[in-house]
C-alpha cells in the first residue's frame, strides 16, 4: 500500500496494513530541528522554477520535508491550490514600531504586532497579537466581502488545467490530496476576532446570517471547478474552524445549530455530490458539546482531539463508531517527555485504534518547538515499529 | 422590592438584552431601591448566574461575552445614579500575558468577567517582562495577580515571575492566580501559584474568594 492508498483507506474504515501516522511541523520546530543536527541537505526542498517574471528557469527554495525524513504523512504534501483569500489581499506593510515591536497590516486587513526580530532568542515571538480586525459591522463587512468574489479568475492558478493537475496528482502518493478550506466560524473569527464575532451572533445576527449566507456561496463557488472536476480525486477535506477552547465550544450547539448547520449541510451536500466524503474538521479544544451537531452538518472527521481539552479517540471511537474518523490525539506534552511516558500514551492509545479502525496517529496538534530532535526521532522510531496490524 | 432585582438578576442570566434590563432597573429606582443593591443583588448577581451556567456546560464563551457586554452597556446607563457604595471596587487585580507569549483573548475575556463582576483590573498586556510584573505589584499592591500563558513555551516564565516575587518579599501580600491553556492545577502546584483558573468563570470565582477571605 502507498501511503495515499492507506490514509484512504484508513479514513474510509476500511482495512489497512498499518495505521498511517501524520505528523505538520512549525517552521520553528524544524529550524530548531537544524540546529540540533537535522541535515539540512535532505530537508530542504529546492526545485528548478520558472518563476513567472522572465524566460529563465532558476533553482528555487520551496521549503523543507520534515515529514519524508521521518516517515510520516504530510496533510498539505498535494494541496490543490485554489485561493480562498480576499482578492486583491491588502497590501502588507509595516505601519509603525516601538523599541519592542513592528505593527503590520497583514494581508487579511487584521493589525498585528509582531515582536523585532533577533530581539529575544524565543521563536515562538514570531506569533504575532492581532489587536485589530478588517470587520466590525454591516459597512465594514459589505466593503470586505467585495474581495470575496468566487468569480474572479485570480483564485486558481495561472496555469490551472484539470487534467494536467489529476495527472501529477496521481502521481502524488506520499500522502492524501488534501483541498484545504475554512469553515464559517474560522473565516468569522478571523475577519473580526473571537471576541467581537461571537458578540455579533447576539448584537447582531443579522450580520452573522449575512456572512454565513455569503461564507457558502464564496466556498462552493471557488472550489466549484476544482471540486466537480478533481471529484474523488480530492482524499480529504480539511476544514480549519478552531472553534472551541478547553471548557467547550465557542458557540453554543444552539448557536451551531441556527447559525452554521444550514450552510454547512449545503457545502458538505455539495462535496459528497461531487464523491468527496471524508470531511475533517480541525479545531482544537473541546468540541464534545457539538459533536453530533458537526457530524450532522456532514462532516466525517476530526483533528487534532487535544488531550489537555479532555479530547481522547478511546471514548469518542466508542461513542461514534464510524460517523467520524479521528485524528491524532497522541499527547504531545507526554510525547515531548520521551522515553516511558513517550510509550505508555503511544501504547495506551494505538492498540484500541487498531481495533476501531478509522484512525490516523498523530500528535494532539503540530509538532512544536518543545521537541528537541532527538526526542522528535526517539518518539518517530518508537511509533513505526507499532503501526504495522497483523 | 426583593422580586424586582431578582427580575433583574434573572434577566441578565437569560441574556434579555440591555433594554429589558434597563427598564426593570428603571422600575427599580422609581421604587427607590439603593443602587448599590440595584449592581449587586440584581447584575453582579445575574452575572455570577451565567458563570454558573457556563460552569454547567448550559452557556458557552459567546454568552459568558454578551453578558458582560450587557453589564457594562447596563453600568453606563446607571452611571449617573452610582453611589459610593456601589463604585467600591470588590478588589484589585494586577494582569498581563507572561513574557514570551503575544496571546490576549483569554486575558481579554478574563479581565471583561472581572471588570463585570466589580473590580479594579489594571492591564499589563502581553509580553509583560516579569520585572514589570514585580515593580507593578510593589506600586499597586493588588490583592491578586494574574499570569496567562497560552503556550506551553512560556510556562518557565510564569516560575520566574514567583520566583522574584519570592525574592522581593511581597509573594505573601498578593494572591497569584494563573491561566490560559497551558497552566494545570498540578504546574500551579509545581511554581508555588496560589491557584489555577482553567477559564474566566473559575478565575473570577478564585478572585471573588480571595477578597471574601
Amino acid at each position: 500500500m502507498t501511503p495515499r492508498e492507506r490514509f484512504r483507506k484508513a479514513i474510509n474504515f476500511q482495512p489497512v496494513d498499518a495505521i498511517p501516522w501524520a505528523e505538520n511541523f512549525y517552521v520553528e520546530t524544524v529550524n530548531r530541528f537544524f540546529s540540533e543536527g537535522l541535515p539540512a541537505h535532505e530537508i530542504n526542498v529546492i526545485d528548478w522554477k520558472m518563476e513567472g517574471y522572465t524566460l529563465l528557469n532558476w533553482p528555487a527554495f520551496l521549503g523543507f520535508d520534515p515529514n519524508s525524513y521521518f516517515g510520516c504523512i504530510n496533510f498539505f504534501g498535494c494541496v490543490p491550490l485554489i485561493d480562498l483569500g480576499p482578492i486583491p489581499r491588502f497590501k502588507q506593510r509595516k505601519i509603525g514600531e516601538t523599541p519592542k515591536y513592528e505593527e503590520f497590516i497583514m494581508e487579511s486587513g487584521a493589525r498585528s504586532r509582531i515582536v523585532k526580530k533577533g530581539s529575544r532568542e524565543t521563536t515562538w515571538y514570531a506569533m504575532p497579537q492581532f489587536y485589530s480586525f478588517p470587520v466590525s459591522d454591516k459597512t465594514t463587512w459589505e466593503r470586505y466581502k467585495e474581495r470575496l468574489n468566487p468569480e474572479d479568475p485570480r483564485r486558481y492558478p495561472k496555469d490551472w488545467d484539470p487534467d494536467a493537475y489529476s495527472e501529477v496528482m496521481n502521481q502524488y502518493q506520499a500522502g492524501p490530496t488534501v483541498l484545504a478550506m475554512t469553515g464559517f466560524y474560522g473565516f468569522g473569527a478571523e475577519l473580526m476576532g473571537i471576541p467581537n464575532f461571537n458578540l455579533a451572533f447576539y448584537k447582531d445576527p443579522e450580520l452573522i446570517r449575512d456572512m454565513a449566507a455569503h461564507w457558502e456561496y464564496f466556498t462552493v463557488e471557488s472550489i466549484r471547478e476544482a471540486v466537480e472536476t478533481l471529484t474523488d480525486r480530492i482524499d480529504m477535506v480539511f476544514w480549519w474552524e478552531d472553534m472551541a477552547e478547553k471548557h467547550g465550544p465557542n458557540i453554543s450547539p444552539k448557536l451551531y445549530k441556527e447559525f452554521l448547520l444550514p450552510h454547512y449541510k449545503r457545502v458538505t451536500a455539495f462535496l459528497n455530490k461531487n464523491k468527496i466524503h471524508r470531511i475533517m474538521m480541525d479545531s482544537d479544544g473541546n468540541t464534545k458539546p457539538i459533536l453530533d451537531l458537526v457530524i450532522e452538518a456532514g462532516i466525517t472527521g476530526h483533528w487534532p482531539l487535544e488531550v489537555n481539552s479532555g479530547m481522547d479517540v478511546r471514548t469518542l471511537s466508542k461513542e461514534y463508531g464510524k460517523k467520524l474518523f479521528l485524528v491524532g490525539n497522541l499527547d504531545k506534552r507526554e510525547i515531548a517527555k520521551g522515553g516511558q511516558y513517550m510509550r505508555n500514551e503511544i501504547d495506551s492509545k494505538l492498540p484500541t485504534m487498531k481495533e476501531t479502525g478509522g484512525y490516523v496517529a498523530g500528535l494532539d496538534h503540530l509538532v512544536h518547538v518543545e521537541f528537541t530532535l532527538q526526542r522528535f526521532k526517539e518518539y518517530a522510531d518508537y511509533i513505526k515499529t507499532k503501526l504495522a496490524i497483523e | 422590592m426583593p422580586d424586582l432585582l431578582d427580575e433583574i438578576c434573572s434577566a441578565l442570566a437569560d441574556l434579555s438584552g440591555p433594554e429589558r434590563i434597563r427598564a426593570l432597573i428603571n422600575n427599580a429606582l422609581s421604587q427607590n431601591i439603593r443602587i448599590s443593591d440595584i449592581v449587586e443583588k440584581g447584575l453582579r448577581a445575574g452575572l455570577q448566574q451565567v458563570g454558573a451556567r457556563y460552569e454547567a456546560g448550559e452557556y458557552f464563551l459567546a454568552e459568558l461575552l454578551f453578558a458582560a457586554s450587557i453589564l457594562d452597556e447596563v453600568m453606563q446607563f446607571v452611571g449617573p445614579n452610582l453611589d459610593a457604595q456601589a463604585t467600591q471596587k470588590k478588589g484589585a487585580i494586577l494582569l498581563g500575558t507572561v513574557r514570551g507569549d503575544m496571546h490576549d483573548i483569554g486575558k481579554n475575556i478574563f479581565k471583561m468577567m472581572a471588570v463585570a463582576s466589580g473590580f479594579g483590573v489594571q492591564d499589563l498586556d502581553v509580553d509583560v517582562d516579569p520585572e514589570l510584573f514585580v515593580q507593578e505589584s510593589k506600586r499597586i499592591e493588588p490583592d491578586i495577580l494574574g499570569l496567562s500563558c497560552l503556550l506551553t513555551t512560556a510556562l518557565p516564565e510564569i516560575k520566574v515571575v514567583i520566583d522574584m516575587l519570592n525574592e522581593s518579599k511581597i509573594k505573601n501580600q498578593v494572591k497569584v492566580l494563573i491561566g490560559g491553556n497551558a497552566v494545570t492545577r498540578e504546574f500551579a502546584r509545581e511554581v508555588g501559584a496560589d491557584a489555577a483558573a482553567l477559564n474566566a468563570v473559575e478565575g473570577v470565582d478564585f478572585c471573588r474568594s480571595v477578597v471574601k477571605s
